[in-house]
């Protein structure tokens, strides 16, 4: 069906009957994309709603005020000791008890997105700060987001921008501008780097703090991305934020986020959404409301077609089955599995899809599952697995299989593998509940969503 | 843990490795071109950020270099002097001794037309020898293994390290595996066999053909059971005498060096040391990455010289970019263009290669290459690993002098 729409039909609002059922098994999609997954109860509360209504509840009801208060008291304490793991530690709990996933999951898009590493700014309030920013502007304005990161210390210092003198421009926030966060690679020329570079000068970092020092600001005429004047930091971001491209790139991105790893003939595909985000002034909320309301989100071509992250991976595990766990443990293993929260790889953030795969991390994805899964601190709706399973009148493997799927995996499984795990969960004891679960989270088809 | 031949052969890439590279070289023939080659081994070596080549193989006697260099020239009289008023930064007294001992040769000035001066731009010319323009589906190092790869064999080349995996070793046909220890690469819960035995039919079920990003995953699966299987073996290779610097890098190449003494038939190895990237305060990090390297290089070679497998490994050192001739005011220096690039074994001809930097002689501030990387990608392919080298870098390179075999 989907393959005959034009680019302008599949952006339209999903159709329930017309385009596809909205049953439980299209509830847990979004919910795996527009946030980490959601457990029996909050999908059959989601199917009585129309998926418009569970979009617009995700986007536009805000975290209830205990919920946010709870956090801000335990932010303070994970930053307390100086270090940044306490952090990153907070950030997976938070993740995992929000009431508003898609904020937190669009967090995450434009940590990848704007990514600054505790590796080189180790001072937890800053990574912080910065984190409070992307929630803050999350659903925003792109500009304003762009603005603000500009300005933000640990962006500054991780570019070195905090550096930044007039007698030598330090180019590296520049370059990243351009590249990184608004145009792509090669929209721009060498010369404009040296050109926009000069334009940040004075822009430093004081006691934690954004500071402008006029005596390092350049304030000569510079001439880049086909336009020139006396800019200023802020009307540079401007010139850039101007460019045609950027539109183009950040649907893309967000395309390749929500949507699905490898969309063919991505340019004619995002043009009408590339559209919308300019019409609007890059107004992030109705963009995502789009993508996630839409035919194409619902099809053959989004449903199973991204490798989940290792973020997505264990957190998705969690959340639809209630789960609870040691997430300093859990911070620790992400951080290794390649994806640890507030230690992006580079300022690129994650490339996602094919290359979260290699035979080290999916042997680590593997090895990760279980050690949840038998962790002693781990709890399934505050009990062992067996109790949360039989609490949910699920007695036979066959049944839990069944539901394990509908929960848990946006690809069928196997009727051989099925085979084989109703086997090691035949004594149905909870040493051979667990090995089935983790042999099946150890299926390829656990890998996508 | 036992496995039948049929299986066996489903489980590894070769299979469809056979099936799909098209290689120009029947592949018989190659396979046993390659057999008496006594299994020579590359260690590819990445430094993440762009190398200062600059302050690594130092002009000491050009005055240029100080007047471009007010703070972070290295003193004249620290260099470690090699030879023609050339000498290594004071870190780097491990490659002194290599090249003294005849093991190292550095090949200056290397670099490529139009350089980018974008990190993961020009990583990525550097990992696929193609520009953006080209589809760039796979890297040289993946071409290679491609063509190379055997029916049954170990697997061609491996990544050692957690990071993601290097675009040099992406190929179209084969999943090359990485590794960040021998100790992890193990599945958990293996000890019960009817797991083992679950596990592995779980992943080696057919899927539907049509789904392409399932298939990847699967077949990803599948090699990395057989992997973890045979390092299972080399993770038993015994301790020798040499001690090791303490660095998570010295710590992969260690691994590299357990791996080639349990004789596993992997040809190449690819590890890499990060944090290049010295826009600001340039001296105490750069100095602490260079001791590394070169600690860590010369540890890799001792031991191998131990067991007696020097003069069949090969290390190649590269960066994506040298840096900005002249210094910035952050103490620290931006991105630029050409730098050296190491080779270290027991079968390399010491010494410098290719031209000198020409600081007289700077285009837009930055240094000219006078050696395409190309051309010491070409010699270690024809000279060392003995395979015709244009299908592999989209054209036909001039090898140069480097090997003394």
């Amino acid at each position: 069906m989907a393959t005959e729409l034009t680019a302008e039909e599949l952006w339209q609002p999903f159709e329930p009957d017309v385009d596809g059922p909205w049953d439980l098994s299209a509830a847990a999609h979004l919910f795996r994309r527009a946030g980490f997954g959601a457990n029996r109860q909050q999908l059959e509360a989601a199917v009585r709603q129309s998926p418009q209504q569970v979009v617009d509840e995700l986007l536009d009801v805000p975290e209830p005020a205990e919920f946010h208060s709870q956090m801000q008291t335990l932010a303070t304490a994970a930053i307390s000791g100086g270090n940044v793991e306490p952090l990153s530690a907070w950030w997976v709990y938070r993740i995992l008890g929000t009431p508003r996933q898609l904020l937190e999951k669009t967090v995450l898009f434009w940590h990848g997105h704007f990514a600054t590493g505790a590796d080189k700014v180790t001072e937890p309030q800053l990574m912080l700060t910065q984190n409070q920013l992307l929630r803050r502007l999350a659903f925003a304005g792109f500009g304003d987001l762009v603005q603000q990161i500009s300005k933000d210390p640990a962006m500054l210092l991780y570019l070195d921008s905090a550096s930044n003198r007039k007698a030598h421009p330090n180019e590296n926030y520049a370059r990243e501008l351009m590249e990184l966060f608004c145009l792509g690679e090669g929209q721009y020329t060498e010369q404009d780097i040296r050109e926009l570079a000069r334009c940040f000068t004075g822009w430093e970092v004081r006691r934690g703090e954004y500071r402008f020092n006029r005596f390092q600001h350049d304030t000569g005429s510079r001439a880049f991305l086909g336009t020139s004047g006396e800019f200023s930091g802020e009307q540079a971001v401007d010139v850039v934020l101007r460019q045609p491209q950027t539109a183009q790139f950040i649907v893309s991105k967000m395309l390749r986020f929500f949507v699905m790893d490898e969309p063919v003939d991505v340019v004619a595909l995002t043009a009408p959404l590339a559209r919308q985000f300019r019409d609007s002034g890059l107004q992030i909320r109705p963009l995502l409301r789009t993508i996630l309301t839409s035919r194409l989100f619902f099809s053959r071509r989004s449903v199973g077609r991204r490798i989940k992250s290792p973020v997505e991976l264990a957190l998705g595990l969690l959340r639809c089955l209630e789960g609870t766990t040691n997430t300093v443990g859990l911070a620790k293993s992400l951080q290794q599995l390649g994806q640890g929260l507030l230690y992006p790889p580079s300022v690129k953030g994650w490339d996602g899809g094919r290359t979260w795969i290699n035979s080290s991390t999916l042997l680590g994805r593997s090895n990760l599952m279980r050690q949840l899964i038998t962790d002693p601190n781990t709890r399934f709706g505050r009990q062992s697995l067996p109790d949360y399973l039989s609490a949910h009148d699920l007695k036979e493997p066959a049944e839990m299989l069944a539901e394990l799927q509908l929960l848990l995996f946006a690809a069928p499984i196997p009727q051989r593998a099925r085979d084989s795990i109703l086997s090691l969960m035949k004594p149905r004891s909870e040493a051979a509940l667990a090995e089935g679960l983790h042999a099946l989270c150890t299926l390829p088809e656990f890998q996508l969503c | 843990m036992r496995m039948n031949r049929r299986r066996f052969l489903q489980r590894t890439c070769a299979g469809s490795a056979v099936l799909s590279s098209g290689g120009l070289v029947p592949l018989p023939l190659l396979a046993s071109a390659l057999r008496s080659q006594a299994e020579r081994i590359l260690v590819v070596v990445e430094l993440q950020g762009g190398n200062d080549g600059l302050n690594t193989v130092i002009p000491t006697d050009d005055p240029l270099y100080r007047r471009l260099r007010p703070t972070l020239a290295v003193p004249s009289a620290e260099v470690l002097s090699i030879a023609d008023g050339m000498g290594f930064h004071p870190a780097l007294q491990g490659f002194a001794d290599l090249l003294q001992a005849g093991q190292l040769a550095v090949v200056q000035q290397v670099g490529y037309p139009q350089p980018n001066r974008s990190h993961f731009e020009s990583m990525d010319i550097w990992h696929t020898c193609l520009r953006k323009e080209q589809q760039r589906p796979d890297g040289w190092l993946g071409r290679w293994a491609e063509r190379v790869q055997a029916v049954g064999g170990d697997i061609a080349a491996m990544h050692l390290g957690g990071e993601k995996q290097p675009f040099a070793l992406m190929s179209r046909s084969l999943r090359v595996p990485s590794i960040r220890s021998l100790e992890e690469f193990r599945l958990r819960g293996t000890e019960d066999s009817e797991f083992r035995t679950a596990v592995q039919e779980l992943a080696d079920e057919q899927r539907e053909k049509e789904d392409d990003l399932l298939g990847f995953v699967a077949s990803s699966t599948s090699a990395a059971l057989t992997a973890s299987d045979r390092l299972a073996g080399a993770a038993k290779a015994g301790q020798t005498s040499v001690v090791w610097p303490q660095s998570g890098f010295a710590e992969r190449l260690r691994t590299v060096s357990q791996l080639i003494r349990s004789g596993l038939q992997t040809r190449v190895y690819y590890v890499t040391l990060g944090g290049f990237d010295t826009h600001a305060q340039q001296p105490d990090a750069h100095r602490g990455l260079l001791r590394q390297l070169s600690e860590g290089i010369s540890a890799l070679l001792a031991e191998l010289q131990t067991s007696g497998d020097l003069q069949r490994t090969t290390v190649l050192a590269f960066s994506e970019f040298g840096r900005r001739v002249q210094e910035n005011a952050s103490a620290g220096t931006d991105h630029g263009t050409a730098g050296p690039m190491f080779l270290a074994g027991g079968s390399v001809r010491a010494g410098l290669h290719g031209q000198r930097p020409d600081l007289n002689n700077l285009q837009d501030g930055d240094l000219q290459f006078s050696t395409d990387f190309r051309e010491v990608y070409a010699t270690v392919l024809e000279r060392w690993l003995k395979v015709d080298s244009a299908d592999i870098l989209y054209d036909r390179f001039q090898p140069l002098d480097i090997f003394s075999v």
